[in-house]
């Protein structure tokens, strides 16, 4: 059957525009469709547009493999991508891990549970102009993500829209955030989940995916020793050993809107801190600003505590040279005794 | 058993070694029944000395040992309990602090699993820091309140005294003087190791605090402080480890003259050898207190 399969494939491979040209007589015009139910369906697929994509090389009937005859007569079953994109196809398609993830996430599950609305493969990817996400026309390009995603997801791209991370990608920092860094592509998972990138342990590393990431900041001029000072400080050190309520990078920057410290409706504006710190801190007031956040104290920009960090250093160094000195003479001294008396 | 016989005969042959040494220089015979007399009489006189002479040594001995078996009374139970309360308090301390310190290396990750977390870890933490918190206002007390904590305490302000001791023992270490420093009832090593603890509470105290009751203290000072505090706790935590495990530990476990183990602070005895020894000046003023003492009384 495969190998049936695989044969059939290389012939219809060897013509494909040809065999195509068929389906496009009636599809490849734009006024081509059906009315079901009173409403008009466009079956129009651009032919144009189609050869464009990545998967112009092939024949319409690769996918669509219950039309037999054309012009068909019956609707064609809903195809799967799965047809093709399965460990061991002969057809060269890719497959990663990707549609098996996809599986666990909260799209799918939604659509298992009969939602509707929730997004195939097709949903992002499109049916017939699919593109591979380094093409810049390709709806899954990076700079495409947020409005792909906010065509479902209208409020968290409306916040998205004002963050610093969506002025960088605006301005051409390709490598600014966009939804699927934080939230991924395939698997995305709630927040709830353990496994997920934006569980409370899981945000700090998505965020450190980048933020420690050296050349890709110095691209934004933005600090590189965030994530580090963090897992260092008591917040990070709490949060990783089983205190969940521990701050967590967007317990203070927030998420979807994340703005810079300098922006007066960021939450790390020095002026809004009294409130961010506040919501596990019910005490705190404007002292809260007074001091720097994100601090490595063996670092000079530490200020103060790198100066408390510098005594301590050598007033340890210094006080255990001299207990050892006089541990050793105390040991040599006792030895140098015996040694004289069993003379 | 000792072989009288056999002595008896050496003893003989000496006595009439001496007998025949006498009887030349004076130039006479002496008849046998005075020379058995005079053998006797000699024999019995050498037996006196060497008897004399092993009581005299077993006295020395039983003194000796009295000394090491008597004791002298040098820490009261209100001191012993303070100690042990501050080591307890200590230990529970370094054992969940330091995790948090060195939270990367296997040893805290496991530590962290078995007590189930820092949630659980730092209430330990906080049980450590009551039980110091508590032995330090109980010190004041009694270092303000009671006689013998006056008393303690004004022993345990350093004097010029303790710089000659320290230079001193520099040379008796170094075997460059013969002589020992004579301490008083705390030697200048000892007042080392109270006057670090002494700043080592404070420091981590105070600090302590800052960071426990951080959400009421945040209304109080800037956030530099509480960053100072987190640095102080973390760096004086691991000075005072180390002075206790290194210097403590040396002094009173791993020294050769007291290893394994110096239980003065546990039993509050200590021998008369040791006092004699370890304390000289104080062993000398009870002394002198005593005879005191009894002068009154008579």
């Amino acid at each position: 059957m495969t190998a049936l399969l695989t044969i059939l494939l290389a012939f219809f491979q060897l013509a494909p525009s040809s065999q195509n040209t068929r389906c496009f007589l009636c599809h490849g015009k734009e006024s081509f469709g059906v009315t079901e139910q009173g409403q008009f369906r466009s079956l129009f697929v651009s032919p144009r547009e189609f050869a464009a994509s990545i998967h112009g090389k092939f024949t319409c009937v690769q996918c669509h493999v219950d039309v037999k005859v054309i012009p068909h007569f019956i609707r064609p079953q809903k195809i799967s991508c799965l047809q093709c994109h399965f460990e061991g196809n002969t057809a060269g398609a890719p497959v990663k891990w990707m549609p098996e993830r996809y599986k666990e996430s909260v799209h799918a599950k939604a659509l298992e549970a009969g939602n509707p609305n929730a997004p195939d493969c097709e949903t992002c990817h499109t049916t017939h102009y699919v593109k591979s996400p380094t093409d810049s026309t390709s709806t899954t390009y990076r700079k495409n993500v947020p409005e792909l995603c906010g065509r479902c997801h209208k409020k968290q791209f409306e916040a998205y829209s004002k963050s610093i991370h969506y002025k960088a990608l605006e301005s051409g920092v390709l490598g600014a955030a966009v939804c699927t860094d934080c939230h991924h592509e395939h698997d995305v998972l709630p927040p709830s989940d353990p496994r997920s990138s934006l569980s409370p342990e899981g945000v700090v590393r998505t965020c450190a995916k980048c933020h420690s990431d050296t050349l890709l900041m110095e691209k934004s001029d933005v600090p590189v020793q965030q994530p580090q000072a963090y897992s260092e400080s008591f917040h990070g050190i709490a949060l990783e050993n089983g205190m969940v309520k521990a701050a967590n990078c967007t317990s203070c920057h927030g998420h979807h809107d994340i703005l810079p410290a300098s922006n007066p409706s960021s939450p790390i504006n020095p002026k809004n801190l009294p409130k961010t710190c506040g919501k596990c801190h019910p005490n705190a007031d404007q002292n809260v600003a007074k001091g720097k956040v994100h601090i490595i104290p063996g670092e000079k920009s530490a200020g103060v505590v790198y100066y408390v960090y510098t005594f301590f250093k050598w007033f340890t160094l210094i006080v255990l040279v001299f207990l050892f000195v006089h541990i050793i003479l105390d040991i040599s001294g006792y030895v140098r005794r015996k040694y004289a008396r069993h003379e | 058993m000792r072989d009288t016989s056999r002595d008896d005969k050496k003893l003989d042959d000496l006595t009439e070694a001496v007998i025949r040494e006498v009887e030349a220089d004076e130039n006479v015979k002496l008849d046998e029944e005075f020379r058995s007399g005079l053998k006797e009489e000699l024999v019995q006189k050498v037996r006196q000395h060497l008897e004399a002479k092993r009581k005299l040594e077993e006295i020395r001995k039983n003194k000796e040992a009295k000394a090491r078996e008597e004791n002298f009374p040098r820490f009261g139970l209100n001191f012993r309990l303070q100690h042990l309360t501050l080591a307890i308090g200590v230990i529970i301390l370094i054992i969940t602090g330091l995790p948090i310190k060195f939270h990367d290396s296997v040893v805290s990750k496991l530590f962290f699993e078995i007590t189930g977390g820092i949630t659980v870890s730092r209430i330990i933490h906080r049980i450590g820091a009551t039980l110091l918190i508590i032995v330090s206002i109980w010190h004041i007390l009694y270092i303000t309140a009671s006689k013998t904590g006056r008393n303690d305490f004004k022993q345990l302000i350093p004097t010029p005294k303790d710089l000659k001791d320290f230079l001193q023992n520099m040379k008796y270490l170094l075997g460059l003087s013969k002589e020992k420093p004579r301490y008083g009832r705390f030697s200048y090593i000892e007042k080392f190791d109270y006057w670090a603890v002494y700043w080592g509470m404070v420091i981590m105290i105070l600090s302590g605090l800052l960071l426990w009751f951080n959400n009421f203290f945040l209304g109080l000072v800037p956030k530099f402080v509480l960053d100072v505090a987190t640095e102080v706790h973390s760096d004086e935590a691991m000075l005072a480890t180390l002075a206790i495990v290194v210097w403590h530990w040396y002094n009173v476990h791993f020294n050769p003259e007291v290893f394994p183990f110096n239980a003065t602070i546990f039993t509050g005895k200590i021998s008369k050898e040791k006092m004699i020894k370890d304390h000289p000046l104080e062993y000398e003023q009870m002394k002198s207190r005593s005879r005191e003492m009894h002068a009154d009384e008579k």
